[in-house]
């Protein structure tokens, strides 16, 4: 029962995977990958890992919420519905998927698995939190510190207020054609009169 | 057998749950001298909503438009699965209860951005970012607050909660803890000063294409979300099911209701700001002061 359940998630955990380079939208990508992670939370579950299913899960569900908005963001496709292509550099990421696929598929083939079942009443998490609190805080403890560093570094870099003054002070757009006028909106302050100006049919 | 009993307690208290809470919603203009309607207007409001047909967006997501009510509602009932309506006695017993309300918090986000993102229309994708953006940050203050629940009980299981409070509830020794809870449920229901996807600021928001059987059963998962928050609270707040003479399930239901009732007057009560001072006030103010909840939390559990 529990294998076959596994199988069938493993099964629509590849497909959401595979769905991922396949729909035409940066929102429906995002959330196709959430769903296999989802997946493969729920595998985590039924081999009596539950802390790190359900943790895969939540963590998942917030990270593919920011990650959505970010590539819609970054991605100039405001409203992620406009149809795109999901791949690019085509020969270089099938060379890069199959030697990741052959050295991940051989790492699991040559690792010796144990397979002695979970004692039905082991406190998993429990131990997990004597493991992470234990022997491995060195590690936890810098992954956590350095995750927290990367996010705050992110915030400043991209915060539009700072020390100095505002982060897009002066700054001006791209112009549609090379050399052409800045397109968009434009920075307000410094030649605000002449406004109307630069104003050009690029709308 | 248990089982199923516990399957019909869940969906019923869903349903006559949600009905509560959407009589609750009609009786709150009292407050502010307003006019109430009676507990059949919720039950008309909900056979119109019914009877109206659906009208279709151009170029929609078909299939995020049609389930993300779906998954509001699933997402409600699998949080309530995990709570116990008699000590020991929930229907999905897990050692890691918070975590799987937590991940019903968190994909409660995904199902509102779906619902505002998939009909391809101004509103509903204003709706759906500015929700994103909020209730991303106020997902921290709830950690903060479920760890902290969680440090008496030293188990991340709501049976254990439960337990922990029989010599004194946690809103006595973790007094901060549901005010910070309530403003994550303000979110996880769209209402008052946390609605920033369905207000009426921006013409209804995600739902501003909504109409017909899709519209009611928004509206209704958004009750049984406020449900399912409620009985959550009022597990890791007030003892769940603990308390004398009445039997679990009955103590749940008067608890939750209180909370319910609580969560509809503020929602009705407090004005919402801007969504720029909102994010400033909730990683300014709030997540530092669940910083502080947790930390004295834990000095005391010790």
């Amino acid at each position: 029962m529990i294998d076959a359940l596994v199988i069938l998630l493993v099964l629509f955990a590849a497909w959401t995977g595979w769905r991922v380079f396949r729909v035409d939208s940066m929102i429906r990508a995002t959330f196709s990958l959430m769903l296999s992670f989802i997946s493969v939370g729920a595998i985590g579950v039924l081999l009596s890992a539950p802390y790190i299913g359900v943790a895969t899960v939540f963590m998942m569900a917030v990270e593919m919420m920011v990650m959505g908005i970010f590539m819609v963001m970054f991605m100039m496709n405001p409203a992620g519905l406009n149809p795109m292509m999901m791949v690019h550099q085509h020969k270089l990421s099938i060379v890069a998927g199959v030697l990741a696929a052959l050295g991940l598929g051989a790492a699991v083939l040559t690792t010796t698995l144990p397979t002695d079942p979970v004692p039905g009443e082991t406190d998993v998490v429990s131990d997990l939190g004597h493991e992470l609190l234990g022997p491995s805080m060195l590690i936890f403890e810098t992954a956590g510190v350095t995750l927290l560093a990367t996010m705050i570094g992110a915030v400043v870099l991209s915060s539009r207020r700072g020390r100095y003054g505002q982060a897009d002070e002066g700054s001006r757009p791209p112009g549609l054609d090379p050399g052409g006028p800045p397109a968009g909106r434009q920075p307000e302050g410094e030649g605000g009169h002449h406004h109307h100006h630069h104003h050009h049919g690029g709308h | 057998m248990t089982t199923a009993l516990l399957v019909l307690t869940l969906a019923s208290t869903l349903a006559v749950g949600a009905w509560l809470g959407a009589w609750f919603d009609r009786l709150a203009p009292l407050l502010y001298g307003g006019r109430a309607a009676g507990p059949l207007a919720p039950l008309r409001a909900g056979a119109a909503a019914l009877l109206r047909p659906r009208i279709e967006t151009e170029a929609p997501d078909r299939m995020n438009a049609r389930l993300a009510p779906g998954w509001y509602l699933a997402l409600a009932a699998a949080g309530l699965s995990v709570v116990p309506f008699a000590p020991g006695a929930a229907l999905i017993e897990t050692p890691v209860g918070i975590v799987v309300w937590g991940s019903c918090e968190a994909l409660t986000i995904v199902a509102v951005f779906l619902h505002g993102w998939s009909p391809n229309a101004p509103f509903p994708l204003i709706g759906a970012y500015r929700y994103a953006a909020i209730g991303l940050p106020v997902m921290l203050p709830s950690m903060f607050v479920l760890i902290a629940a969680a440090l008496p009980a030293e188990s991340l299981s709501f049976t254990a909660i439960v337990e922990s409070q029989r010599e004194v509830w946690n809103i006595v020794r973790q007094p901060l803890g549901l005010p910070l809870f309530l403003i994550v449920g303000l979110t996880l229901t769209l209402r008052g000063p946390m609605d920033f996807a369905d207000a009426a600021d921006i013409a209804g928001g995600t739902s501003a294409e909504d109409s017909g059987p899709g519209r009611a059963l928004w509206q209704g998962a958004r009750l049984a979300m406020l449900v399912s928050f409620s009985a959550v609270a009022a597990t890791t707040f007030l003892g769940g099911p603990l308390g004398p003479a009445l039997p679990g399930p009955v103590w749940l239901w008067i608890k939750t209701a209180a909370i319910m009732a609580l969560t509809v007057a503020v929602g009705h009560g407090v004005a919402r700001t801007t969504p720029s001072r909102m994010l400033t006030i909730l990683w300014v103010v709030l997540l530092p002061l669940s910083f502080v909840h947790l930390l004295v939390s834990g000095v005391l559990a010790l």
